[in-house]
């Protein structure tokens, strides 16, 4: 317990540990977080040239827009929707743009757009909510189920597979329920999974020195010659390490849902995410969603965590551990797209590689026979890859160890 | 307690670091005396385990220390010749963490701690972040560091490195002390510190012993070998040049008062005088890498 703690205290003295969280937090948390909700995500806009023109009101903005919103909550019809979308155009013709910003347009037109494909005008330059007539969207249930079938065919998602899909989708409460969307639109389809990729940054700087350090504060022989040599120190570090990952998850993760809870509240955390996403086919809440998400982070992480310390085991300098351990998340971004599907889907599933919003999606994997929903691979394989790398990490840096 | 080496070797693929090497030690102080590259560091760090040897054996009181293991750990102290610390921990919390490693309890650990900071003069400086200490307060803390454990085998690379006249004399008064239970293996260039408290000298070339002993038994194969003369300043490069010079005393005159350690009778006017271990050294050791004149 005594190393522990003193181990734990060395990797938090570390300057690039400290200037990295902090970084960390002012990323994620104070730009990505207090400043997007109260300026240039949700303020109301003011220039149009770029969201950091927004007015800095984003507080009094979001309780305007969940008041508005209001008025449409319960069952989503197509009466619903239809008035929805009339009511939009109503307050276009003002020509006031926070009349029509009180609006949930964007998902409104992602929905139509996507449900009544056939009255998109692709020449007319503006949205399509501007110009639709409300009346002709009618069956929006049926549409909405002729839309899922139609998106797993051009998927080339057949047979079982197909089933699988729609035995899923089939669990879904209809009528949706509306509630106010863009918050946690930008919660659970933008924020958490952009944490991803940052997280992966400050875990590598913080992480990839914790064997190779060694080496670098020529300690190894000291360390060798005590009573409890390398293997105990090696099992100290991997535990520490993973309550670093734990801290630095704790710190920003609490802190995020603290604003969350200040900014946007906790009201509509029943809405299915079908709201979000209208072709989504997983019978969960924005709330489910969130705490996937947040799960997927957790445990990518860890994961994540597993793989650094093995670069870190087996690299000599602090440097090289860093380099390959970012090499590990941003290389397979970088070329994903050059890969065949496969390929993108076996690079999707080395932690934070993949996304979390693939809940959104009906991406699969075959493995053995089965056909497995993309999320529930993503976030276990990654973590599996951490633990299989410790034990290597271990043997790995203690046969090092010996001069 | 005795420590034996059974015929210790070590082949660094075709160069031999340590050439069969016997002895046995018993409680007190031995210097390992030898140029650089003799083999020193290698022969330590096979006492410590840190180096498997390529044929022989470490015997601690008849047992392999291989085979021991954490039992024989737990009874060294070492202090590597660059010793590594972390530049970021003060020095009590530096100690704490060697202790942690070496399995004391935290309780003793703080006392330890505090009274061996005390011994090594760094007391004062017990909060302060390592990465503020000079050379030989970094190397005070080494020393504490390596006796922690109250070791029963005591293992010091350059000890005395970095350290001040002052601090010299206090280590090598302390070292004294422990010896009365405890095996003190040091190496170190400074023969003076090994001539004040060892007990037994290992001189050391090319991986082997060639000479073992007490300080006298060791000295006495130097004497009759080291010359005091007086020579014409213009001279003095031709005889340093041809002559091992122990030292050198420029007079008023022009003229030079020599000390040479040498076989054989350097001039007519040279007498012998009485051999020191340093005369020895020379004698065995008179150019940097070991090599005879």
């Amino acid at each position: 317990m005594e190393l522990l703690k003193l181990e734990h205290k060395k990797l938090w003295r570390r300057k690039s540990v400290q200037i990295g969280v902090l970084l960390c937090f002012l990323y994620i948390v104070i730009f990505g977080g207090l400043l997007s909700y109260q300026w240039f995500q949700f303020g109301s806009p003011n220039d149009f040239t770029s969201s950091f023109g927004n007015n800095f009101d984003g507080y009094t903005n979001i309780r305007e827009k969940q008041e508005y919103a209001k008025q449409w909550e319960g069952a989503l019809t197509e009466e619903t929707l239809q008035a929805m979308v009339k009511e939009y155009q109503e307050r276009v013709q003002t020509g006031n743009v926070s009349d029509y910003e009180m609006t949930d347009w964007v998902s409104l037109n992602s929905m139509i757009q996507t449900l009544w494909p056939e009255l998109e005008e692709t020449d007319n330059p503006y949205i399509m909510l501007n110009y639709v007539d409300p009346s002709e969207l009618t069956d929006f249930e049926v549409r909405r189920e002729n839309a899922v079938k139609s998106f797993l065919e051009l998927n080339g998602q057949t047979g079982s597979e197909r089933e699988y899909f729609l035995n899923m989708d089939a669990n879904i409460d209809m009528p949706l329920q509306y509630r106010w969307t863009e918050g946690w639109s930008f919660v659970t389809a933008d924020y958490i999974s952009g944490c991803g990729v940052v997280f992966a940054i400050f875990i590598a700087i913080a992480i990839a020195p914790v064997f190779c350090g060694e080496w670098h504060n020529n300690t190894r022989s000291l360390i060798t010659t005590t009573k409890y040599g390398w293997n105990k120190i090696a099992v100290t570090k991997v535990l520490v390490s993973f309550l670093f990952t734990l801290e630095l998850y704790t710190i920003i993760i609490f802190s995020s849902i603290l604003l969350q809870i200040i900014f946007l509240g906790t009201e509509g955390a029943d809405m299915p995410i079908q709201c979000i996403k209208i072709l989504a086919v997983a019978p969960w809440t924005v709330l489910q969603a969130e705490i996937y998400e947040y799960g997927y982070l957790l445990l990518a992480s860890f994961g994540y965590t597993g793989i650094v310390l093995l670069c870190s085991a087996l690299a000599k300098t602090n440097y090289v551990s860093i380099i390959i351990s970012l090499a590990i998340v941003f290389v397979p971004m970088a070329i994903l797209q050059f890969f065949p599907l496969w390929g993108q889907k076996a690079l999707d599933l080395i932690p934070f590689v993949g996304s979390s919003t693939d809940i959104f999606r009906t991406n699969t994997y075959h493995l053995f026979g089965y056909t497995i929903w993309s999320p529930y691979l993503l976030i276990t394989v990654p973590i599996i890859l951490g633990l299989i790398c410790l034990p290597f990490a271990v043997r790995s840096w203690a046969r090092r160890a010996k001069i | 307690m005795e420590l034996s080496l059974d015929r210790l070797t070590k082949h660094y693929k075709s160069k031999i670091a340590v050439d069969c090497i016997s002895t046995t030690m018993v409680p007190g102080v031995y210097g390992l005396l030898g140029a650089n590259g003799a083999g020193k560091t290698t022969l330590m760090r096979m006492i410590c385990g840190i180096l498997e040897p390529t044929s022989g054996d470490i015997l601690y009181n008849g047992n392999s220390i291989f085979e021991m293991g954490s039992a024989y750990r737990n009874l060294l102290g070492y202090l590597p010749q660059e010793f590594g610390y972390y530049p970021n921990y003060t020095a009590q919390e530096f100690l704490l963490y060697i202790a942690a490693l070496k399995g004391i309890p935290r309780r003793i650990a703080v006392k330890r701690s505090r009274s061996l900071l005390e011994t090594v003069s760094l007391i004062n400086m017990a909060n302060k972040k390592i990465k503020t200490f000079s050379g030989g307060m970094k190397q005070r803390l080494g020393i504490a560091q390596a006796l922690l454990n109250n070791p029963k085998i005591l293992v010091l690379d350059e000890p005395t490195a970095g350290l001040d006249p002052k601090e010299r004399v206090r280590l090598r008064n302390i070292l004294s002390d422990l010896a009365n239970d405890k095996i003190v293996l040091l190496s170190t260039h400074i023969v003076s510190d090994i001539e004040a408290i060892a007990d037994k000298v290992f001189l050391m070339k090319k991986g082997t012993f060639i000479l073992q002993g007490s300080i006298n038994e060791l000295i006495a194969y130097a004497q009759g070998k080291v010359w005091e003369f007086t020579i014409q300043e213009q001279d003095l490069k031709k005889w340093e040049l041809n002559y091992t010079v122990a030292n050198l005393h420029h007079s008023d005159k022009g003229y030079v008062t020599l000390r040479v350690v040498s076989d054989k009778c350097p001039s007519l006017e040279a007498t012998p005088c009485e051999a020191t271990l340093e005369d020895l050294y020379l004698l065995y050791f008179p150019t940097e890498d070991g090599g005879r004149v």
